[in-house]
């Protein structure tokens, strides 16, 4: 092992040699540069080692004294670790930067001295000596950046230095007064006397301290000198300012904590977390990329430091416990990530966000860039997602639960502005200003790579290592490395892959996740057969589908709710992806995003407080007898977002129907069951004693039927083929949460029922849906008509659906209504079996709606030649159209299976007599209903047929019209606007209230941050002011 | 078991036949009282008999696709459905017709498939009048099927079961006992929803004559129009027995059914010509408005 004082000798050395023989050395510098910093990148890693064994934490002391007189330098595991990966980030900075320094002596010498400084900041154990390094650094970093002399970097780095000038005289009294107070400058004598620092003195010094080390760190609101220098200077540079310079004085504050009194501890930590929240929410307001980088930059060292001042001042900790896990990720994740961004920034030519629309054109640029900010975004499988997950818990352990809600609150804003910006790249207007160089490609390659090591380390170090967690990732990219395979073998080998998983996964599950399994995998699989139906390679869509079903495999096998989440925020980030390839503008796939994540939020809330309460993630309990409410209403209010329910649906139309047709399906019948399967599970898992009895599943019920209720009057009005069937997908998915909500046998039963009962009618009407529009490329109803002379297959397919989505006898929807109808009144709840009526009319209202627009009526002119659908759509149509005659003519083999795997749960009230179904009110028997029904329609029908001779079917238009002669199937068709009686009756209802609010957030969101940020005025002055408001600020709030 | 299917099925012939010829009478009768109380002399008592004749007599060479020659079928096929799911006099073996295989539920839901059907093919005719009208039905259709499900969850609380024979059941031994007396509140608000549901004058909009004539039917001649009118008879039949076994305690042989669901007929006939028809919307406000007020407050006292 190296003594790390060899860092302070060979680094300055080095930079001497290069700026005086810089003549002489010529190519040899670059040779010196790199030598040296590999140097210095090699010293920590053999301590770090030694230190993860167990070694112990090492002191140095210079010129052969001991502490107060001699300066000490102290490596230990976090100094190891940090100066590591800073180091290491120096690298690979340096690297990137090789072409910014050419023609310069400066730039490399500045570096090695700013990398220097770094190291000392981060071991240095003395108060006096920690400015000395903090003023080499900023001198440094000062020359860097002003090294290209635009008048732009000049000025940012002047405010710098007015900024870090009035730090360094508030450190440097601050430090005074500590030397007389407590007669050292070593910290941690310091810390030892540490009651000694009292009285006015002691508190004004511990102010003046700690208001220079927020200055440093760039806290809100003393930091619009780091936004400057952020969007000014070069993009290498910024990155080494965002990883580096930060995380070292964010490390300098971490080893001051304990100097900070209780109170001051709690502003600090109010700081840090108000920093996080509202450079995130201003971040929404920005347009340069360099600046929002900055933005996000100082928003992630304000959690750090909110983070290490909450959750170490309380409990001393040492070692590699988790608490060090999360920092030490957090600032890796955002160290790495950060960088990343920032030198892609400098590949880019323009400073819009939507320049760098450009990265569409280099798929894999574009794949790191995406990474990159999952990571920040805290998304799984990146480290910040692992960081977030054991934030959630360490905060609610602690019982901090305000605080996590502020920094959920600033989780979602950043996802918000990373993901919009996501959106606009991939959809906007392709630019072309981009500079390629290897030498800048390397670093950001790199730092992608290990990002995704760090991620498996910590998954192996917080919740153990499990392959299955990984496999969906895994065979997804190594479907995506087979890019040149054609999209109809994907779909083939995509199919394949499923079933084999099924197959593989079928025997480990048991009741309900069985039931569940089939609907995930087979019937998904089923679905994909209209994939085939499209030419091209289509690039992501089937890795896409892949992540998303593997995964729900993956949350049925789930032991802890580390593992649920984890596969959720999978699934949730892969159907973004998959909707945002499909749509036109991004903002569809955006809303999606912003309210799955928001609902993922609340669900890691719940479950974080379970933890807090029992003090496990094990999915077999969630929470104790006096935080049910509480959990409960953090779970169901996140799955009800996945589900649609009223109030946060306005995700769902979009989504559901501005998507890839043959994705339609998928997404409406099949994911939104995972919503199901949240509620059913949290309604499992919370406890009988409770969940069945709570007040709270009658709000659950009244949310269902309320959005049964507004998404049949919703579809009604639409014009749009895919929105209606989008509407009613919410509609229908009401009506199983209104049936999970009862929390009886028979609700249970139903809901299921319900459930395959929509998944099959749904996958057939928008299957239906894909093949008209691909044939008539229009999804306006109105503009359709008469299409069952051209299309009588998907004519069937609609119509067998719409029978079973209406409820009307004999088809399987009648079983879900009797079920559902009979569960409400033995549960007694009658005014949601009248609403739930009432939606159910109001079904048919749409249901005609759309059978008749698209195939009845008069047919138009320049659809005649129109042929039937693709037989891909048509297939998986007739296997479905199938499996509803079978259980409509045997529901028994449906409900039997059901009603069993509910038994074991709640006592069964339901009863068979051969074939028919008893309930404690009521009888249904399918099979004869069928056999009925069958009877009376053939007789009628035999007797007409007998009656009529030589059947000759007359032309368009030839009907009886008061004597007038319809010519035009445009003004003919009744289509448009079809039910304008019901919009005067009942219009007011579909106000788009829910819209408007949301609107209204978001708006205020902006506004508030516009607001917000007009304090960044771009003066030097200002910016002086706002330090010292911040000083007296913290003065009186540390009430001394 | 084969001979037992035997007799069951002879026996609906029977329940069908019975009621079908009752039911052609009726509307004759009722066409008679409304042209008197019109001041006019009206066609004979058997004048639906000679249309369905006429209309069967007559050829049936054209269609306007499959679908609008299913519609007729479709639409009987539900009103044939529709009475063989009720039991139509309570303990005769011979008008039990197919009550075992369903309850109040899946009579209500019955309802709906001649409609769907017959608005399917009235649709592929392609006539304007007929989708306007169809949208017209459905949109009232929904707004009286709510103070009427209000209704039947009433009585469902009230009997505690959703079996029409045990709901007339219930309702034996004196008259007091019938529903009209014991859940007043639920019987008017079902009374007015089937005002909606036999579609006389005020809610007449969906054949509104004069206006979109006749709506649905429009393009249904000869043969299809003859089984589209033996179902106006046996479907209203339907209705009305239904609303004999739930709400006037049923029948116990055939003169009292004809009293019965004779009396029943008689409001909506009464307020048939009475009143002026509704625009669709206002129809739509109205059954929203106090009968399920009703319906609610039925299910509210009974709950009580």
């Amino acid at each position: 092992m190296v003594e790390p004082i060899y860092l302070f000798i060979i680094l300055p050395v080095a930079a001497f040699l290069m700026g005086s023989l810089h003549q002489h050395l010529n190519r040899w510098q670059v040779f010196i540069f790199f030598t040296v910093l590999l140097f210095s990148f090699y010293l920590p890693i053999p301590w770090l080692i030694h230190l993860l064994k167990g070694g112990s934490t090492a002191q140095v002391f210079t010129a052969g004294f001991l502490p107060p007189i001699s300066i000490n330098l102290q490596i230990g595991i976090e100094e190891a670790f940090l100066m590591t990966i800073i180091n290491l980030l120096g690298i690979m900075g340096a690297f990137y930067l090789l072409h910014h320094f050419r023609g310069t002596v400066y730039g490399p010498i500045l570096y090695l001295v700013f990398i220097m400084g770094l190291n000392g900041i981060i071991m240095t154990r003395d108060l006096f000596n920690l400015f000395v390094f903090m003023e080499i650094t900023s001198i440094s970093l000062y020359s860097l950046i002003t090294l290209s002399g635009s008048s732009e970097n000049l000025t940012a780095g002047f405010k710098y230095i007015i900024a870090s000038g009035i730090a360094s005289i508030l450190f440097l009294i601050g430090t005074i007064y500590l030397y007389y107070l407590t007669g050292t400058l070593n910290i941690d004598v310091m810390i030892a006397s540490g009651y000694k620092i009292v009285g006015p003195a002691g508190s004004i010094a511990l102010i003046m301290l700690l208001s220079a080390i927020i200055v440093e760190l760039k806290q809100f609101p003393v930091n619009g000198w780091a936004l400057d220098i952020y969007t000014a200077s070069d993009p290498g540079i910024a990155a080494i300012i965002a990883g580096g310079s930060s995380s070292a004085m964010f490390f300098a504050a971490y080893k001051l904590l304990p100097l900070w009194s209780p109170s001051l501890s709690s502003i600090i930590a109010g700081i840090g977390i108000m920093t996080y929240v509202l450079m995130n929410l201003m971040g929404l307001k920005q347009v340069k990329a360099n600046r929002l980088l900055g933005y996000s930059s100082i928003a992630q060292i304000g959690l750090l430091v909110g983070l290490s001042a909450l959750l170490l001042h309380s409990t001393p900790v040492t070692g590699l416990t988790t608490i060090w896990i999360i920092l030490g990720g957090l600032l890796i994740n955002h160290l790495l990530a950060k960088a990343g961004l920032f030198w892609i920034s400098g590949l880019i030519k323009g400073e819009s966000l939507s320049s760098w629309s450009v990265l569409r054109k280099y798929p894999s640029l574009l794949f790191i860039f995406a990474c990159l900010l999952m990571a920040l975004a805290g998304l799984p499988p990146f480290p910040g997602f692992w960081v977030k997950w054991n934030i959630a818990m360490q905060l609610a352990q602690h019982k901090q639960f305000l605080w996590l809600g502020f920094i959920m609150l600033g989780t979602l804003l950043e996802a918000v502005y990373f993901f919009r910006w996501f959106g606009l790249i991939m959809k906007s207007e392709l630019t072309t200003g981009i500079r390629v160089r290897i030498s800048s490609l390397l670093p950001i390659f790199t730092g992608t790579f290990l990002m995704f090591f760090i991620s498996l380390t910590m998954m192996n170090l917080l919740s153990g290592f499990n392959f299955n967690m990984l496999l969906p990732i895994l065979i997804a990219t190594l479907i995506f490395a087979l890019k040149l395979i054609p999209g109809k073998l994907k779909a083939l080998m995509t199919i394949f892959i499923i079933m084999f998983y099924f197959y593989f996964l079928l025997p480990e599950l048991s009741g309900l996740y069985r039931l569940f399994a089939i609907i995930f995998f087979p019937l998904s699989a089923l679905f994909m057969i209209a994939a085939m139906n499209k030419p091209g390679y289509r690039n992501g869509y089937f890795e896409l589908l892949i992540l998303i079903v593997l995964s729900l495999g993956n949350l049925l096998t789930s032991h802890t709710s580390l593992q649920f989440f984890y596969s959720w925020e999978v699934i949730t980030v892969a159907t973004y992806l998959i909707i945002l390839r499909g749509v036109k503008r991004f903002d569809t796939a955006l809303l999606y995003l912003v309210f799955s994540l928001a609902g993922a939020l609340m669900i890691l809330a719940g479950f974080s407080y379970s933890y807090a309460v029992t003090g496990s993630t094990f999915l077999g309990i969630l929470g104790s007898s006096n935080s049910q409410i509480t959990i409960y209403i953090l779970l169901v209010g996140g799955f009800l977002i996945k589900t649609g329910a009223v109030g946060v649906h306005i995700w769902l139309p979009g989504a559901y129907a501005e998507t890839e047709d043959d994705f339609s399906p998928i997404i409406s019948a099949i994911l939104s069951k995972t919503g199901i399967l949240g509620l059913l599970l949290v309604l499992l898992l919370m406890g009988k004693s409770f969940a069945a009895n709570t007040e709270l599943n009658t709000i659950l019920g009244w949310i269902g039927v309320l959005t049964a209720f507004l998404g049949a009057l919703f579809a009604i009005f639409q014009e749009d083929l895919k929105y209606m069937l989008a509407y009613s997908s919410m509609g229908q998915v009401g009506y199983i949460v209104l049936a999970l909500a009862l929390y009886s046998h028979l609700g249970w039963t139903a809901a299921l029922y319900l459930a395959f009962n929509h998944i099959f009618f749904k996958g057939i009407l928008f299957l239906a849906a894909a093949g008209i529009i691909q044939r008539l490329g229009t999804r306006k109803m109105y503009e359709m008509g008469g299409l069952i002379n051209r299309m009588p297959l998907s004519f069937l397919a609609v119509l067998i659906s719409i029978i079973a989505l209406s409820g009307v006898p004999p088809l399987s929807g009648f079983g879900s209504k009797w079920l559902l109808y009979n569960a409400l009144l033995e549960k007694e709840w009658y005014l949601q079996a009248a609403l739930a009526f009432f939606a159910s009319t109001v079904a048919f209202l749409y249901c005609f709606r759309l059978i008749h627009s698209i195939f009845l009526g008069q047919e138009k002119t320049r659809f005649r030649q129109v042929k039937e659908a693709s037989l891909w759509f048509l297939i998986p149509q007739y296997v479905l159209i199938a499996l509803i005659m079978l259980i409509s003519l045997f529901p028994n083999i449906i409900i039997e299976p059901i009603a069993q795997v509910m038994a074991d749960f709640i006592p069964a009230t339901l009863s068979w007599e051969g074939n028919t179904l008893m309930s404690s009110l009521g009888y249904w028997n399918g099979n004869v209903i069928m056999i009925i029904t069958m009877g009376v329609f053939m007789i009628p029908l035999i007797g007409l047929l007998l009656r009529v001779r030589s059947m000759q079917k007359v032309k368009q238009f030839n009907i009886v019209y008061a004597a007038e002669r319809p010519d035009k199937p445009e003004t003919t068709h009744v289509a448009h606007n079809f039910f304008p009686h019901y919009q005067k009756a009942l219009g007011f209802l579909v106000t788009p209230l829910v819209s408007k609010f949301w609107a209204a957030v978001s708006e205020w969101c902006h506004t508030i941050a516009g607001v917000l940020r007009n304090i960044y005025t771009g003066n030097g002055q200002t910016y002086a002011l706002h330090i010292v408001f911040m000083v007296v600020l913290i003065y009186i709030l540390a009430g001394v | 078991m084969l001979q037992e299917t035997v007799t069951i099925i002879a026996y609906a012939f029977i329940s069908l036949l019975v009621i079908t010829i009752y039911g052609l009478t009726l509307n004759g009768l009722v066409m008679k009282i409304v042209a008197r109380v019109h001041g006019r002399f009206g066609p004979p008592l058997w004048q639906p008999f000679i249309d369905i004749i006429k209309n069967n007599a007559k050829r049936t060479m054209i269609y306007h696709g499959t679908m609008f020659f299913l519609g007729p079928v479709f639409r009987i096929a539900g009103g044939i459905g529709t009475y063989l799911f009720i039991p139509a006099i309570h303990g005769s073996e011979v008008f039990a017709n197919f009550s075992f295989s369903g309850d109040l539920l899946l009579v209500m839901y019955f309802f709906f498939f001649g409609q769907l059907g017959m608005a399917l093919g009235a649709g592929e005719s392609g006539h304007p009048y007929s989708a306007i009208a169809v949208s017209r039905g459905l949109a009232q259709m929904t707004a009286f099927e709510v103070p009427f499900a209000l209704s039947v969850i009433s009585l469902a609380i009230q009997y505690q079961t959703l079996s029409i024979t045990g709901i007339v059941s219930a309702q034996q031994g004196g008259i007091l006992h019938w529903t009209v007396f014991t859940n007043p509140l639920a019987t008017v608000a079902a009374l007015i929803a089937l005002l909606g549901m036999n579609m006389h004058s005020p809610f007449d909009i969906v054949l509104a004559p004069q206006e979109i004539p006749i709506g649905p039917p429009t393009e249904f001649h000869s043969a299809y129009l003859g089984l589209l009118q033996t179902n106006r008879a046996i479907f209203n039949l339907a209705k009305l027995v239904l609303f004999m076994n739930l709400y006037f305690g049923g029948a116990t042989n055939i003169l009292i059914l004809i009293i019965k669901t004779f009396s029943i007929y008689m409001l909506s006939v009464i307020v048939g010509v009475s009143f002026p028809r509704f625009r669709t919307e206002q129809s739509i406000r109205f059954f929203l408005g106090i009968p399920t007020i009703l319906g609610i407050l039925a299910v509210i006292f009974q709950k009580l």
